[in-house]
């Protein structure tokens, strides 16, 4: 894809030619270096050097012939009458020159950027034990928040870049692969009593991207950096150019690599629990509960105890101190792929085939990932450059449910101490589950309640490009991003929640198509001798498609027999049968002016112009603009320093307009439905069909555009002669306007309507820092280190509203929420109460906290910084690296830690648990006074009241991680060469390996509900998992 | 440069060929309207949602709290068992919004505006419903949204809140109707001649106005009893005019105004759907209802209330000891959860008539035989709760102490009261009303009761928080439990 723009961008046609050879080596080592981009200036023409370096290129007389290789200095030479010309590149230190593919597949070195981005490799991604390749990306980009769900196997992971901007909108940032923006959409199936509280953990779907497919990733962080894509740029764009969609290299024989691993998985990060005392409750043992608030191991059975039966046996009383970890067995990820790439003078193709297996930690989750890509480009006799992609991705994953009730994790988090989890039969000879309570034995649960995803996903792109004039060029591309993904979720006969079984099938479906027409300008030496000019126009059409049919069956006749047709009643409560469609359609126009002052200072300005099919017809053209300068110090001022080498200073401006969601202007009506998951009824009910006017009040005519506007400063600063490399960012970025379903009183007879309303603010800072500590001849040591913070707070609701919960599913009395004068997305439920000095009042009768003020801040899950720092080091062919990753500040809300508390299970509880306590609090006397409180309660009472959803169960996710560690190995040369192959690579990687949370008792880095606006909500979901693979790389 | 022109031609025709082909003509932009939702409905989908939203709003999770508060039932676990501790400040937010405001009552107003000048029959109908909705909100909360309430459409995002007294007596001042009003309205719009009448869509009464009408008057004296102790004279004066009215009141248990539901989820009660389907360890039969019932011999309790164990197993309210084996726990019963669910939801029936009539008989000395409607009461509500008529005269014969009215006045209003909070089991918005009226039956406090304003048993709800997050006119932290409303005078 990029490869037709590098080709595009370089003009002029030569006469006289002849050919010229050469060697490209390296000035450091002398090796050859394969794939070296080699242009003969002001023409079209190009190659790359093959895998011993070597080069053919005609050219006139008086050649300008470039070199151009990612992590060199890029060197130009004139070729004067020579006919072979050998070239050392030599490293550029501080990869200033590196190429990175910003906005619309335009590529430019980072000395040209006038905003911050930051590019990561493909080879920092692949093979590196993460299927997703979000999961690998986290602690490696400045301003980037990257969090996982879960553990389990396909969960969803949540990005944010440079916070959030939108109040309910989309904050993902937009997915753009070989030019083509991509859905990362995440489906919730909802299916059961249970709804997103307790559903499966679905994947979002950048997932369907195999790391192992991917040749780098460029994250543009700012408005500024993604203007041209629109409206979905607000919040940033993840550019991923993958090896295929690149389309191999030119004069390049066919190279086949081929990358295996295997890993296994553990889970870790659950809190650690007691094995002191076991089930029951006040000290004596209980076998219907459970609470492990039983008599202590080792106790003398007796009758007043519970262990001593009436008939004088005694009751089996041990601990089994694995039975809730055991639960959680070893999973495994195995991937697999093969790439085939090359190419002749005038044509390139890449193949990759991958597959990727993952058996989850939990018992029989799965998730599976087959790939076939395609990519190629064409020089056609009559000059248009045609390329193509295309790539098929089969995605599978088979999980289960989470989450507060019935699910495993649910069940897990109170299962007692003394109970043989293990041991016990888990399921009658009628198949039904067996347990304590009604709950569903863990393992019945996971093995009967199970959701299923298989998605057929196909992306693919055609591009054309013609050079017009030396000048101009135009290219055309259309782009497809397509799948279906059907979903089936099973709930066996006797499911706790659900009795009579049900089934749901919940199929999605998307489809966007983006057609680009660009032109293309280049002129050096405009106006002046010292201005350099490129620039183009662009015309783009886009339309999605969305279709969600599902249909949800219950009274299931026969078990075991998952078809819908075994269902007895089908209800619609809350689409739960039924189907929902969306089009949307938009026309853009953009262009953008690139200007280039000596090479030291650069100005970019964009603008676009969108109509969409969202907003009000009379009014649904809105425009937006960006404009941004660089300058470069040291190249203006020729300052020649070995401490200060380069010095580049950047500022920049950028609005970014954003439509409404489809059918938001009208009011409709609803098929009715009441409840929730205790009870509710869906229509129709005996046969009546009903409607009900739906809760939301349309907007009407009177819906404007939302927009964001962002101001960044920056810098990047080379020392050392460029050995060290330091970028510095600060932004602020501002959303106005949102479109919102804001809130309404319920009396108003609505829930919400669409208008736009609010405030918002991003301020924040980003720090990127590179060090080659030693670079010698066998020995490289370089520290990397990135640092982001962001404060978000929302400045305005509007109209007498001061707070609203986040769309999406929450208990009451943990609802994340928009809270105008605090960050987006803080906690709101009960809080104890405190007085003037912050101390905790006690009811003077119970000796416990006095009621709990409803409604309040308790959580606010924006950390204040997210740091990560790499280090790696090589020796001759052997590298080694660590990252290490921080959170600092945040916090989370457990419902896993809340419930381990309450019912006895969590390790602190077994402390001191015989002697009685008394609560650090005061007590208010009759005079409005407060005395200390000294009143005794036991330890049951104690820490049961804190099991319930209350602050106390809020806890500091600031955490230390040793996020990863590889050991690689690259077979010299001198082995290769009487090998077959060109390169072998061995490595070990270690994921996850340790971490440290000071001020939470579960490990923070959780999310149950995944990819999207909710935030530090831990509701019994899952374990992380820390992870071990090898992976071997061959090359032949 | 003819090469070149046909290269930039291909170019471009493939690019607008696709953009053809996505139909890029005027309408291209043209895709706005939902296929997902419709944009009018006929009545007949209204009428059946306010037969299931009224009846929804009444047993769910308000019903709940006031069966906790009256002590029919007992906490366990979970919400129910906050609220067995009072603790209910921060429930209630679906209740007043998408079961009452955004279910019933916009639903309601939805319909009267649609049919209001086309079918009268069905505004009528809706009237009543709406009367009914906001009697549930102003009993509960006193001072609520009401004359300005379920405007969000005309830009009304904030309504001002009425006084209780506005609400049930009106204000023309302040253009406030009376809920007596209201129904009065509705009633009379049932005679006039509509295009559209109701049938099968009505679930209730089959479009059967007369049955309608009966309804109406009896909620009139719902209403007036209500208000009886603070407005004793507008009160008597109300239910003498629909015991003198041709229009009749609900005098049979055939005319109960009941919603049927049905045995499938999603169809199923919430009585049903909650106590035996998906919270059955939440809460089970209150001790002192229990006692009470066994005190009384009445035959009812096996109508009310499942005795796995042949025993009637209870659990005191707000006792913190654990509680009995779940196996063993009496629950609903078949009287109001059916076999599976289809049980119909009860909001007013013919024995609260009786004992609206012979409360009133005493206390505001209406026509009446106090004694014949005490007795015609709990006869109603044995026959309702499937005592046969035999057993029924029985049990009369052999308790004659129970059904006998007999003291001062104040004492035999707590015999009719007592007896009607026996009636009125699965419907605790009724028997809050009652009890707060008059205090009847004498309610102990629920052991370790902490929450509250005062941790005794609450006389109010708070307002639900999101209502006080976007309406400013509701105040924070509002009033508290303790503090009575408006037709509460002692």
């Amino acid at each position: 894809m990029s490869f037709v723009f590098v080709l595009a961008l370089v003009f002029q046609v030569l006469a006289q030619d002849r050919a010229i050879t050469g060697k490209v080596t390296s000035s450091e080592d002398g090796s050859p270096l394969p794939g070296v981009n080699i242009g003969v200036k002001g023409t079209s023409r190009g190659t790359t050097t093959d895998a011993n370096g070597n080069y053919k290129i005609n050219a006139s007389g008086n050649a300008v012939l470039t070199f151009s290789f990612v992590g060199f200095n890029s060197y130009s030479v004139n070729a004067g009458s020579r006919t072979v010309i050998d070239v050392k590149l030599v490293n550029n230190n501080q990869e200033l020159e590196e190429v990175v593919v910003t906005a619309l597949g335009i590529e430019k070195s980072k000395r040209e950027l006038n905003y911050a981005t930051q590019n990561v490799k493909g080879s920092d991604l692949a093979q590196k034990s993460e299927p997703n390749v979000l999961n690998a990306l986290q602690g490696r980009v400045a301003g980037v928040q990257i969090t996982g769900a879960s553990g389990e196997a396909g969960a969803s992971t949540n990005i944010n870049i440079r916070g959030i901007t939108s109040f309910t909108g989309n904050n993902q940032p937009l997915f753009v692969v070989d030019g083509i923006p991509v859905s990362n959409d995440l489906d919730r199936t909802n299916g059961g009593p249970n709804g997103t509280l307790g559903g499966p953990q679905s994947s979002n779907r950048a997932l369907d991207i195999a790391p192992e497919n991917i040749e780098s990733i460029n994250i543009l962080k700012g408005p500024a950096a993604a203007a041209l894509y629109g409206s979905r740029a607000s919040s940033g764009a993840v550019i991923i150019t993958t090896k295929s969609g690149k389309g191999g290299s030119l004069n390049k024989k066919m190279e086949v690599t081929v990358s295996s691993s295997y890993t296994v998985q553990n889970m870790y990060g659950y809190p650690e629990l007691q094995n002191d005392y076991g089930q029951g409750s006040a000290g004596i043992y209980l076998g219907t509960t459970t609470n492990s608030w039983g008599p202590k191991f080792g106790t003398t059975p007796t009758l007043a105890n519970g262990l001593l039966k009436a008939d004088g046996t005694t009751v089996p009383y041990k601990a089994y101190p694995n039975n809730n970890n055991d639960f959680y067995k070893q999973g495994s990820i195995a991937s697999n792929s093969v790439n085939l790439a090359g190419g002749n003078a005038t044509q390139s193709y890449s193949m990759t085939l991958g597959n990727t297996t993952q058996k989850g930690i939990i018992p029989g989750s799965e998730f599976n990932r087959t790939n076939v890509a395609f990519g190629g480009t064409t020089l056609l006799a009559n000059k248009i450059k045609f390329g193509g992609s295309f790539n098929y991705t089969l995605t599978g994953q088979n999980n289960f449910l989470t989450g507060n009730g019935a699910s495993a994790p649910g069940v897990l988090s109170s299962l007692p101490r003394s109970y043989d989890l293990q041991g016990l039969p888990y399921k009658d000879a009628n198949g039904r589950s067996i347990y304590i309570t009604s709950n569903d034995n863990p393992y019945w649960s996971v093995e009967n309640n199970k959701t299923t995803s298989t998605v057929d996903r196909i992306t693919g792109n055609i591009n054309l490009g013609y050079d017009i004039t030396p000048w101009m060029s135009v290219t055309y591309r259309l782009g497809l991003d397509n799948y279906t993904d059907r979903r089936k979720q099973v709930f066996a006969i006797g499911a706790a929640r659900l009795p009579t079984g049900a089934i749901l099938e919940d199929v999605f479906y998307r489809n966007e198509i983006n057609s680009d027409l660009i032109f293309r300008f280049k002129k050096d030496k405009l106006f002046s001798d010292d201005i350099n000019f490129t620039g183009l126009i662009g015309y783009n059409v886009n339309q999605r498609k969305f279709q969600n049919v599902s249909a949800y069956g219950g009274g299931l006749t026969l078990p075991n027999y998952y078809n819908i047709n075994n269902a007895t009643t089908y209800t619609s409560a809350n689409g739960a049968t039924g189907e929902s469609n969306t089009l949307r359609r938009l026309i853009g126009y953009y262009a953008q002016a690139s200007f280039d002052y000596k090479n030291y200072l650069f100005l970019e300005l964009t603008g676009r112009a969108d109509q969409s099919s969202t907003l009000p017809k009379d009014n649904n053209t809105f425009f937006y603009p960006s404009a941004s300068l660089g300058f470069s110090l040291t190249d203006a001022f020729k300052m020649e320093s070995d401490i200060l080498s380069f010095a580049k200073l950047r500022v920049s401006y950028a609005k970014v307009g954003k439509d409404a969601d489809p059918y938001k202007l009208a009011s409709v009506y609803t098929v009715t439905s009441q409840g929730n998951n205790v009870s509710s009824i869906s229509f129709p009910i005996n046969g009546q069909a009903g409607f009900s006017i739906g809760t939301r009040i349309g907007s009407g005519n009177n819906l404007t555009p939302e927009f964001t506007t962002s101001y960044e400063a920056g810098g990047n600063f080379g020392f050392f002669r460029n050995r060290m490399n330091l970028d510095l960012a600060v932004y602020q970025t501002i959303s106005t306007d949102q479109i919102l379903d804001v809130a309404v009183a319920g009396s108003t007879g609505y829930s919400t309507r669409t208008t736009n309303i609010g405030k918002m603010t991003n301020k924040g800072l980003e720090v990127m820092l590179s060090y080659k500590v030693i670079t010698g001849k066998n020995f490289d040591w370089t520290v990397t280190g990135n640092l982001t913070m962001n404060r978000n707070k929302v400045d305005e609701i509007g109209n007498g509203v001061t707070s609203f919960s986040v769309p999406g599913s929450a208990f009451t009395g943990s609802v994340p929420s928009i809270v105008e004068g605090r960050p987006y997305g803080v906690i709101l439920g009960n809080k104890r109460v405190r007085n003037a000095d912050g101390k905790f009042v006690i009811n003077p009768v119970t000796g416990f906290w006095v009621a709990a003020t409803p409604n309040q801040e308790i959580s606010n899950p924006n950390p204040d910084a997210i740091i990560g720092i790499s280090n790696s080091f090589k020796y001759k062919g052997v590298g080694f690296s660590f990252l290490i990753d921080s959170q600092q500040g945040g916090s989370i809300v457990s419902f896993t830690a809340a419930t381990l508390k309450g019912v006895g299970a969590l390790k602190e509880t077994a402390v001191d648990r015989d002697k009685p306590r008394i609560i650090d609090g005061v007590i208010l006397n009759s005079d409005g006074t407060y005395r200390p409180n000294n009143i005794q309660i036991d330890a049951q009472n104690y820490w049961s009241q804190q099991g319930t959803q209350t602050d106390l169960n809020v806890y500091g996710a600031t955490t230390y991680r040793l996020r990863e560690v590889v050991l690689s190995y690259q077979l010299p040369k001198s082995v290769l060469a009487k090998l077959p192959f060109g390169d072998v690579n061995i490595s070990l990687t270690g994921r996850n390996l340790f971490f440290i949370a000071p001020d939470s008792p579960i490990d923070p880095e959780l999310n149950t509900q995944g990819a999207g606006n909710i935030r530090g909500l831990e509701l019994q979901s899952a374990p992380n998992t820390r992870n071990y693979g090898v992976n071997v790389r061959l090359t032949f | 440069m003819k090469n070149k022109i046909k290269n930039i031609l291909r170019i471009s025709v493939l690019a607008l060929g696709v953009v053809s082909v996505g139909g890029c003509s005027s309408d291209f932009l043209d895709v706005n309207n939902t296929p997902n939702n419709p944009l009018t409905v006929p009545p007949s989908s209204l009428m059946t949602t306010l037969a299931y939203d009224a009846s929804f709003a009444s047993s769910n999770d308000l019903g709940r709290i006031t069966s906790i508060l009256m002590q029919y039932q007992a906490g366990i676990n979970n919400q129910v068992l906050t609220y067995d501790t009072y603790n209910i400040r921060g429930a209630s937010n679906d209740q007043w919004k998408f079961e009452l405001y955004a279910g019933l009552l916009i639903n309601a107003q939805k319909m009267i505006d649609n049919t209001q000048s086309t079918s009268p029959v069905y505004a009528g109908i809706a009237k009543i419903y709406k009367a009914y909705g906001f009697s549930i909100l102003t009993d509960l909360w006193g001072d609520i949204p009401y004359s300005q309430a379920l405007r969000g459409d005309n830009n009304v995002f904030q309504p001002r809140l009425d006084s209780q007294k506005d609400i049930y007596l009106g204000n023309t001042g302040s253009q406030i109707q009376s809920l007596f009003d209201l129904v009065k309205e509705g009633m009379a719009d049932l005679d006039k001649t509509s295009v559209l009448k109701p049938g099968a869509d009505d679930v209730v009464y089959a479009g059967d106005v007369k049955k309608w009408k009966r309804l109406g008057n009896t909620l009139l004296l719902k209403f007036a009893i209500q208000i009886s102790r603070v407005q004793p004279d507008r009160a008597k004066d109300e239910i003498t005019k629909v015991l003198a009215s041709a229009d009749g009141y609900v005098n049979d248990n055939a005319l109960d105004f009941q919603v049927v539901y049905g045995s499938v989820a999603g169809a199923q009660n919430p009585l049903y759907a909650f106590n035996i389907v998906n919270r059955p360890d939440d809460q089970m039969l209150s001790q002192r209802f229990r006692d009470t019932l066994q005190l009384y011999k009445d035959p009812r309790i096996s109508k009310f209330f499942t005795s796995p164990t042949g025993q009637f197993v209870s659990f005191n309210n707000g006792a913190t000891g654990a509680a009995p084996a779940s196996a063993t726990r009496s629950r609903y019963g078949v009287y109001l959860t059916g076999v599976s669910g289809e049980a119909p939801i009860k909001l007013v029936t013919n024995f609260q008539r009786a004992f609206i009539l012979a409360e009133a008989s005493l206390s505001l000395g209406t026509a009446g035989d106090t004694q014949k409607l005490f007795e015609e009461g709990i006869r109603a509500s044995m026959l309702k709760s499937g005592i046969s008529a035999t057993d029924v005269d029985a049990y009369f014969k052999a308790n004659p102490d129970v059904v006998t009215l007999k003291g001062t006045n104040s004492q035999k209003i707590n015999q009719i009261l007592t007896q009607k909070w026996i009636a009125n089991v699965g419907n605790g918005l009724e028997a809050f009303n009652d009890w707060r009226r008059w205090g009847f039956p004498r309610l102990d406090k629920a052991l370790n009761a902490n929450g509250g304003d005062d941790a005794n048993i609450p006389v109010r709800l708070p307002y639900p928080s999101l209502e006080q997050q976007s309406n400013p006119n509701v105040p924070t932290p509002g009033p508290k439990t303790f503090e009575r409303v408006w037709w509460d005078v002692d």
